[in-house]
């Protein structure tokens, strides 16, 4: 077999391990591969910055899944702690049915972390006060326009079958006029559905952490204004933990940044098998055509 | 089990495969009966509100596809879902995805205040144009119009670009989240 065959039939096997190999290859030789900070993920944290104390909710919709955890989840955590760095309340949502665990774990380890360091009442959270999680509601399209009118008309109750009506948070909050951002971080098509209803009919302000898979698509309502900010995938995930430690919200990165790294690795290692796939299939095709 | 599969088929992964079907049904039946069917159906009809039979009827005529004299009756149903998200979806549809975007693509004076915006402005209206333009098919791709649709073609490979390369980051994302695990609290290697 000729070179340039060799190069364009590589096994997928010994892709899969070098693969495997550049992966796993940062978490134990650390590397410092830079990242710059897009303007999309930028933009959702000056919005966040710029909601007033003390006045409107940050509602964040956690439809992510248990396969696009290594995306959405450190986006989730990163929120979390830059809404209760800044003293927003949070309300927790979710439509995806496989949300609900997901966003009770997100909620438990920055709520524990943060709460580990309080030394008066006033710096830690309470639930019911500081956040609520309200749980997962099938018809979200219908739960999302009735939300508009009566939020505790959809949620009577919260994930853990508390009467909402009993938090002093819902006491104050009705409706969307009291949210200041409604955050959805999804790993299906749920933004569209929050941009379609909610945005449309009451001028709900919608930001999204999608998986990179999505980014795409939401770029065109990006620069309409429709979404308010974007983090995409992981790289997303990683500039939104690099933000809230510049700003003194986080004492260290998370998961995404580390992450980050074995994907600067991994895109590498794919440009060097588009190229040599390319050459290979060239030359093949030359040889071909002077035979 | 399931990274096995890699290699090649085999019982392992199909063992796998299997768990996570049957472990998957069970969470959402469990899910289902608990926040949908139990408080929104079981409860309403067991403090008396009867108006909530029409939904129960409603639900139960989709089963009726399994009774072949009868199944004529899964048109209700389908019918009043159909009108319901028709009449939802169109208005909202129209206003966030045709009229939004077309405002999103009309270049204005002011845009060019700042030149950059004005300049990002312009490509996306000639990449916009172009792109419709290719797939206008009732004349054929000759002249101008030819040389327009090809413009629409660069615009149409970046987008496909973009996508490929924002797939390829999304699939290997899933590949760093098991690796991450694997080594942290599995094995405890890394922190």
């Amino acid at each position: 077999m000729k070179w340039y065959e060799i190069i364009s039939r590589i096994d997928r096997r010994i892709i899969y391990l070098l693969l495997t190999f550049f992966v796993v290859l940062p978490f134990f030789i650390p590397l410092t591969i830079p990242q710059n900070i897009m303007p999309q993920t930028q933009k959702l944290f000056d919005f966040i910055e710029a909601i007033p104390q003390d006045d409107k909710v940050v509602l964040i919709s956690f439809d992510y899944t248990p396969q696009t955890m290594p995306e959405c989840r450190p986006m989730a955590i990163a929120l979390l702690k830059h809404c209760f760095a800044r003293n927003l309340p949070v309300i927790g949502v979710s439509y995806d049915p496989q949300g609900p665990g997901l966003a009770v774990e997100a909620f438990a380890t920055v709520v524990d972390e943060l709460n580990a360091h309080a030394v008066t009442r006033e710096d830690s959270l309470v639930y019911g006060e500081d956040y609520v999680y309200l749980g997962w509601k099938s018809g979200r399209i219908a739960a999302l326009l009735e939300m508009g009118e009566n939020i505790k008309g959809v949620y009577p109750r919260d994930h853990f079958r508390n009467a909402v009506d009993s938090f002093p948070l819902m006491q104050r909050v009705n409706n969307y006029k009291q949210v200041a951002i409604a955050i959805v971080l999804a790993a299906a098509d749920y933004p569209l559905d929050w941009i379609r209803y909610p945005q449309t009919r009451y001028g709900v302000k919608v930001g999204t952490g999608l998986t990179a898979v999505m980014a795409p698509k939401y770029y065109p309502f990006v620069q309409t204004g429709q979404v308010s900010g974007m983090m995409s995938g992981m790289k997303g995930a990683a500039e939104y933990e690099k933000l809230i430690l510049d700003k003194g919200y986080a004492k260290e990165l998370g998961t995404a940044e580390t992450g980050m790294n074995s994907q600067s690795m991994i895109h590498i290692l794919i440009i060097v098998f588009i190229i040599l796939g390319n050459i290979g299939y060239f030359f093949a095709r030359r040889k071909k055509s002077e035979s | 089990m399931i990274f096995s599969f890699l290699f090649k088929d085999n019982p392992f992964y199909k063992f796998g495969e299997h768990l996570f079907v049957g472990v998957a049904n069970g969470y959402y039946i469990a899910l289902y009966w608990h926040n949908s069917l139990r408080p929104n159906l079981y409860e309403q009809l067991a403090a008396g509100n009867y108006i909530y039979v029409v939904p129960l009827l409603l639900g139960l005529m989709y089963f009726t596809r399994f009774i072949p004299r009868v199944a004529w009756l899964v048109r209700i149903p389908i019918g009043f879902m159909i009108g319901w998200g028709a009449g939802l979806s169109i208005p909202a549809f129209f206003q966030a995805e045709i009229l939004r975007q077309l405002q999103g693509t009309v270049v204005l004076p002011a845009i060019f205040a700042d030149a950059a915006t004005g300049v990002w402005a312009l490509i996306i209206l000639i990449g916009v144009s172009c792109t419709l333009v290719y797939f206008f098919f009732s004349k054929e791709h000759k002249g101008v119009l030819g040389y327009t649709s090809r413009v629409g073609i660069i615009f149409i490979m970046i987008g496909f670009g973009a996508s490929f390369g924002y797939t390829v980051m999304a699939r290997v994302s899933l590949l760093i989240g098991r690796i991450q695990f694997l080594l942290g609290p599995w094995l405890g290697l890394i922190e």
